[in-house]
C-alpha cells in the first residue's frame, strides 16, 4: 500500500508546482501582465517625452505599476480555481494551510519574475539611476512579498463574490497600504542616493510576517465552510 | 429615551452656538470642531465595534454578531463621511486647502476606504452565511493594519492638525466650559449612534 | 491509519433560503455498509453528500464521522474520504497522470508513476494517461475520478451519480469497485437514481 506520510511542506510545494506547470503551459498570466507593465511604462514615458520626473514620483510610479500589475493578475490563483470548478477537488484533497501557502509562494514567484522583467524597462524608459543595488533588491523583494501576501488572502475572499476583479483592488489596497507607503519612501530614498533607514526595512519585514500569520489564521475560516 | 436624546442634542447645539466663545486664532470656526470631533470619534468607535463583533462572529458563528457588525459599519461609514467633510471644510477655512494629506486626514480617509471595501464586499455576496463569514474575515484583517498605520502615517506626512483636546503633555488647552460642552457633544453623538444602531439591529431581528 | 469509519447523522436538515431540502435525517452507518440516497433532481442528494463531506454546513443537526469511537475533526475527516461527484473537476492543463500525482500527493500518499499507470489501466485509461485532461471526454474524466479513488484508498466513499456519462463497460467497473470496497470494509454512500446501483444498499434514504 502506498502510504508514506509526507509533511505539510511537501503539499505546499506540490500546489506551487502545480500552479507553476499550469501557468507555464498557458503562459497567460505572465505574458498579459508583462504587456500590461510594458504599455503602462511606455505610455508614461511617451507622454513626458524628454522631461525627467522627480525621484519621489518615479518611486511612487514603480510601486503603483507593480501594484496594478498584481491586481490584474494575482487574483487568478483562487479565481481561476473557482471558475474552472476545480476548487472543490482542492477543498476535498488539499489541507487548507498548504493551499494558502502554496498559492502565496506561487504569487511571490510570479511577482518576482514580473519585477525582474519590469526593472530594466523602468530604468530604460524613465532614465533612472540606481545607486544602492543590494538595498534596492531587498526593498523590491520585501515589497513583492507584501503585495503577494495581501493579495493572496483577498483573492481567496473575492473568489466567492460577484465582480471579482474590481472588488479585488478595492479590498487589497487598504490592507496593503502600510507596506505600500513604506516601499515607496524606501525606494525614493534609494533613488535619491541615500540609503533607507534600517527601521524602514525592518518595518516592511515585520509587516510581511504579521500579514502572513494573520492570513494563515483567518484562512481556515474562509476555506472550511 | 428618544425624547431625552433629542433634548440633549438640542441643548448641545444651543450651547455650541451661543455659549462657546470664539477661539483665539480660529474665530467662529471653532464651532465646527464641536461637530467634527464627536463625529470622528464615533466613526473610530464604530470601526472598533464592527471589528470586535466580526471576531466574535468567527468564534461563535452566531448570525446576530454579523448583523451588529454590518450595522456598525454602515453607520460608521456615514459618520466617517461626515467627519471627512466637516474636517475638509474646516481645513479649507483655516489652512486654505480642502485636502493636504495631513496624517489625520489620511487616517480618516483610510478608514473610509476600509468601510467602503467592507460594505462593497458584503453587497457582492448573496448567501447570508458566506457573506457573514467572508466579511468578518475582511473586517478582522483590516483591523490588523490599524496599529501599523498609526505608526507609519505620522512619519510620512507633516501635521497641521490642532493637537487633540488633551495633548501629549496632558495639559488641557481649552476652557473648562468648552471641555464640558465638547464632552456633552461627544456623548450626544455616541448616544445617537447607539440609538440608530439598536434600531437597525432590531429591524434585522424582526425581519429574520 | 483509520481502520473503520462510521458515519452518524443527527437530525440533519438543510434549507437554502426559504426552500427546505430535507429535514430530520437520523442515521448511523458502520464500516462495510452501504447507504443509497435516491430522489428526484433538486431533492438535495448532492447537498447531503456535500454536508457529509464537510464542504457545506447543515442548517440544523450535526454530522459525526467516527473512527474507533473517536470523532474526527475536519482535517482528519478530509484525509479519510474520497468523493466522486460531477462537481469534482480536474485541472485541464495537466495530464491525467499529473492530476493523479498531484492529488495523491496532497493526500500525503506517495505514488510512483508505475502505480499510477496501474490504476489508470484498471479504469481503462492506460493509453490516454499522458494526455492533457482538456482533451478527455466526459466519460474519461469520470473514469479518472475512479482512478483517483483507487490511488487514495479512502475509507469513506461518497459517490454522487457515479455512473453518469459511463458506457456499459464503465458501469460494470463501478459495480465491481463498489462490491470490492464493501469487502474491504469501506463505508460507502451513493447518491443515485439508477436501480442497479441501489442493489448494494444496506440502507436507503429517499428524499423528496
Amino acid at each position: 500500500m502506498p502510504t508514506t506520510k509526507l509533511n505539510l511542506l511537501d503539499c505546499i510545494w506540490a500546489i506551487m508546482v502545480k500552479d507553476g506547470i499550469c501557468e507555464f503551459r498557458t503562459r497567460y498570466a505572465v505574458s498579459a501582465l508583462f504587456m500590461f507593465a510594458l504599455i503602462s511604462l511606455a505610455s508614461i514615458s511617451m507622454s513626458i517625452g524628454a522631461a525627467s520626473l522627480p525621484v519621489d514620483i518615479t518611486a511612487a510610479l514603480l510601486w503603483v505599476l507593480l501594484f496594478f500589475c498584481a491586481m490584474a493578475g494575482l487574483s487568478r490563483v483562487f479565481v481561476q480555481e473557482e471558475e474552472a470548478g476545480t476548487i472543490m477537488a482542492l477543498q476535498i484533497y488539499g489541507p487548507g494551510q498548504a493551499v494558502l501557502f502554496g498559492k502565496l509562494l506561487f504569487n511571490i514567484f510570479m511577482l518576482l519574475v514580473l519585477t525582474i522583467l519590469i526593472i530594466p524597462l523602468f530604468i530604460i524608459f524613465l532614465n533612472v539611476d540606481i545607486y544602492h543595488w543590494p538595498v534596492f533588491i531587498v526593498v523590491l523583494i520585501l515589497g513583492d512579498i507584501g503585495i503577494a501576501a495581501a493579495s493572496t488572502i483577498t483573492a481567496a475572499m473575492v473568489a466567492k463574490t460577484q465582480g471579482k476583479n474590481a472588488l479585488f483592488t478595492v479590498l487589497t489596497f487598504p490592507i496593503l497600504l502600510p507596506q505600500f507607503l513604506s516601499s515607496i519612501s524606501a525606494t525614493a530614498k534609494i533613488l535619491m542616493n541615500s540609503k533607507p533607514d534600517m527601521s524602514d526595512i525592518l518595518f516592511m519585514a515585520a509587516y510581511n510576517m504579521v500579514l502572513m500569520i494573520a492570513s494563515s489564521i483567518v484562512f481556515d475560516y474562509l476555506w472550511y465552510d | 429615551m428618544k425624547l431625552i436624546l433629542l433634548l440633549w442634542i438640542m441643548l448641545v447645539i444651543y450651547a455650541v452656538l451661543y455659549i462657546v466663545p470664539p477661539a483665539e486664532g480660529l474665530g467662529e470656526l471653532v464651532r465646527i470642531a464641536f461637530f467634527h470631533i464627536p463625529v470622528a470619534w464615533v466613526s473610530v468607535l464604530a470601526f472598533l465595534l464592527s471589528a470586535g463583533w466580526s471576531i466574535q462572529y468567527l468564534r461563535t458563528r452566531d448570525i446576530q454578531y454579523d448583523w451588529k457588525s454590518s450595522a456598525a459599519a454602515s453607520l460608521g461609514l456615514l459618520f466617517c463621511l461626515m467627519a471627512t467633510i466637516s474636517g475638509a471644510v474646516f481645513a479649507k477655512l483655516t489652512w486654505g486647502a480642502y485636502w493636504n494629506w495631513d496624517p489625520r486626514q489620511t487616517s480618516i480617509f483610510i478608514l473610509l476606504l476600509i468601510y467602503g471595501a467592507y460594505l462593497v464586499l458584503r453587497a457582492s455576496i448573496q448567501e447570508e452565511k458566506e457573506r457573514a463569514r467572508i466579511a468578518a474575515v475582511y473586517a478582522s484583517l483590516s483591523f490588523l493594519t490599524v496599529p501599523f498605520l498609526v505608526f507609519i502615517i505620522p512619519r510620512f506626512y507633516f501635521s497641521l492638525h490642532p493637537e487633540p483636546v488633551i495633548n501629549s503633555a496632558g495639559k488641557l488647552e481649552m476652557d473648562t466650559i468648552m471641555i464640558y460642552i465638547l464632552l456633552a457633544a461627544v456623548g450626544a453623538c455616541t448616544a445617537l449612534f447607539l440609538q440608530c444602531f439598536n434600531y437597525m439591529v432590531q429591524k434585522k431581528q424582526k425581519s429574520a | 491509519m483509520y481502520q473503520e469509519i462510521s458515519v452518524k447523522l443527527v437530525d440533519v436538515s438543510k434549507s437554502i433560503g426559504t426552500r427546505v431540502l430535507f429535514t430530520g435525517i437520523n442515521l448511523v452507518l458502520n464500516a462495510g455498509q452501504c447507504l443509497v440516497v435516491t430522489g428526484p433532481n433538486g431533492s438535495g442528494k448532492s447537498t447531503l453528500l456535500k454536508i457529509i463531506a464537510g464542504l457545506s454546513q447543515p442548517t440544523t443537526g450535526t454530522v459525526q464521522i467516527m473512527s474507533n469511537n473517536k470523532q474526527l475533526n475536519a482535517e482528519e475527516r478530509r484525509t479519510c474520504l474520497g468523493l466522486i461527484s460531477p462537481e469534482i473537476i480536474f485541472y485541464a492543463d495537466l495530464t491525467g497522470c499529473e492530476n493523479l500525482l498531484f492529488f495523491t500527493r496532497l493526500c500525503k500518499i506517495r505514488c510512483n508513476e508505475q502505480q499510477i499507470e496501474e490504476y489508470c489501466q484498471q479504469v481503462g485509461l492506460a493509453i490516454s494517461m499522458n494526455q492533457l485532461v482538456r482533451t478527455y471526454s466526459t466519460g474519461m474524466r469520470q473514469r479518472l475520478k475512479f482512478a483517483l479513488m483507487l490511488a487514495t484508498q479512502p475509507l469513506l466513499w461518497l459517490l454522487d451519480e457515479p455512473s453518469s456519462n459511463l458506457d456499459a463497460d464503465g458501469k460494470r467497473l463501478i459495480a465491481q469497485m463498489i462490491s470490492k470496497g464493501i469487502e474491504q470494509h469501506a463505508t460507502i454512500i451513493i447518491a443515485t437514481n439508477e436501480p442497479w446501483e441501489a442493489e448494494h444498499a444496506d440502507y436507503k434514504i429517499e428524499l423528496t
